[in-house]
């Protein structure tokens, strides 16, 4: 049983993970994590252009779990549910990055590996004009955006988008996606 | 018309179009949890307005420091609503206004522009508020 955070802590600190978040990610939670997360980077005083990449990574990050992830926390007074997950935002060989995990039903893994795949083959100018096609486009069935997301993180990343996933049984898994900026 | 009005929160923008003084004005941050339903009423009022004649020139100044994915596709339909206007003989402006630092913004004004050629659209260096 996890009775002190000091190991996890530690542990953190060390990866140079500066923000975490475990729980149910309501549209509260995007704001005052981004506000945060926005105020720490401007007091540290990056470029704007990075601290910029680095909020609209986080958002479309966090929105995926808030929409996508396979754990739900239902709200009956709202309507609708919410998705619940887990988010951290660190640092590493100089370089921002936003990872972040959810369970996750194998059909919509499958779809988003395959999409991943594809982005990896293209270059930025390729990923623009297909964000742009795409987005005068009718939005893909099952998709509570615009389907642009990733191909948005694909855009403004320095390096592919990482997936990584791990089977928890038949129908769902764990998937952890990291995207460097 | 009745005027149309939002005031900003932290993920939506101050939208305000009001026909009796000539201001159309959407500013401010936009990553919503459901962008559909947040621009669907500003759809809905500007299709009623867009129906009917209007004497003035129209102008809206769009300044938008952040939008997420979901939103720059609202963004794209609201303009391609005006678009559409102003080849049926609307007399219709954008100002898509941008911080001289913030190049995703600019680019985005530049990528819009040439997505509705038919529309009166200049991208506009402003100074950031102090």
């Amino acid at each position: 049983m996890l009775t002190n955070l000091y190991d996890i802590y530690r542990q953190m600190q060390q990866e140079q993970i500066f923000f975490s978040f475990t729980g149910p990610v309501s549209q509260h939670v995007v704001e005052g994590i981004g506000a945060a997360l926005k105020l720490k980077m401007e007091i540290e005083e990056n470029d704007v252009n990075t601290i910029q990449k680095v909020f609209s990574i986080y958002v479309e990050q966090i929105q995926n779990i808030m929409n996508y992830s396979a754990d739900r926390l239902n709200r009956d007074k709202e309507g609708g549910d919410i998705g619940i997950g887990i988010f951290v935002v660190g640092r590493q060989d100089g370089h921002f990055y936003v990872r972040c995990g959810n369970n996750i039903y194998n059909d919509k893994l499958f779809i988003i590996k395959e999409q991943v795949e594809e982005l990896k083959t293209m270059g930025k100018d390729d990923l623009k004009t297909l964000f742009r096609s795409r987005r005068k486009s009718p939005p893909p069935l099952g998709s509570k955006g615009a389907g642009l997301g990733f191909i948005e993180m694909a855009i403004k990343a320095s390096r592919p988008i990482e997936v990584d996933f791990t089977a928890l049984d038949k129908t769902t898994s764990f998937l952890s996606i990291t995207v460097v900026i | 018309m009745e005027k149309y009005s939002a005031a900003a929160t932290k993920s939506t923008p101050y939208v305000m179009f009001d026909p009796a003084i000539a201001l159309f004005v959407i500013r401010g941050e936009s990553y919503p949890e459901n962008a559909a339903s947040f621009f669907s009423p500003v759809f809905d009022w500007l299709t009623e307005f867009l129906k009917h004649p209007y004497d003035r020139a129209i102008v809206f100044d769009i300044e938008l420091i952040y939008f997420n994915s979901s939103s720059s596709k609202a963004n794209l339909k609201l303009l391609t609503m005006l678009e559409d206007a102003s080849k049926s003989g609307k007399d219709i402006t954008v100002n898509w206004r941008y911080y001289a630092d913030n190049d995703t913004a600019h680019e985005a004004g530049e990528e819009y522009k040439e997505d509705v050629p038919h529309l009166k659209f200049n991208v506009v260096e402003v100074e950031r508020p102090k």
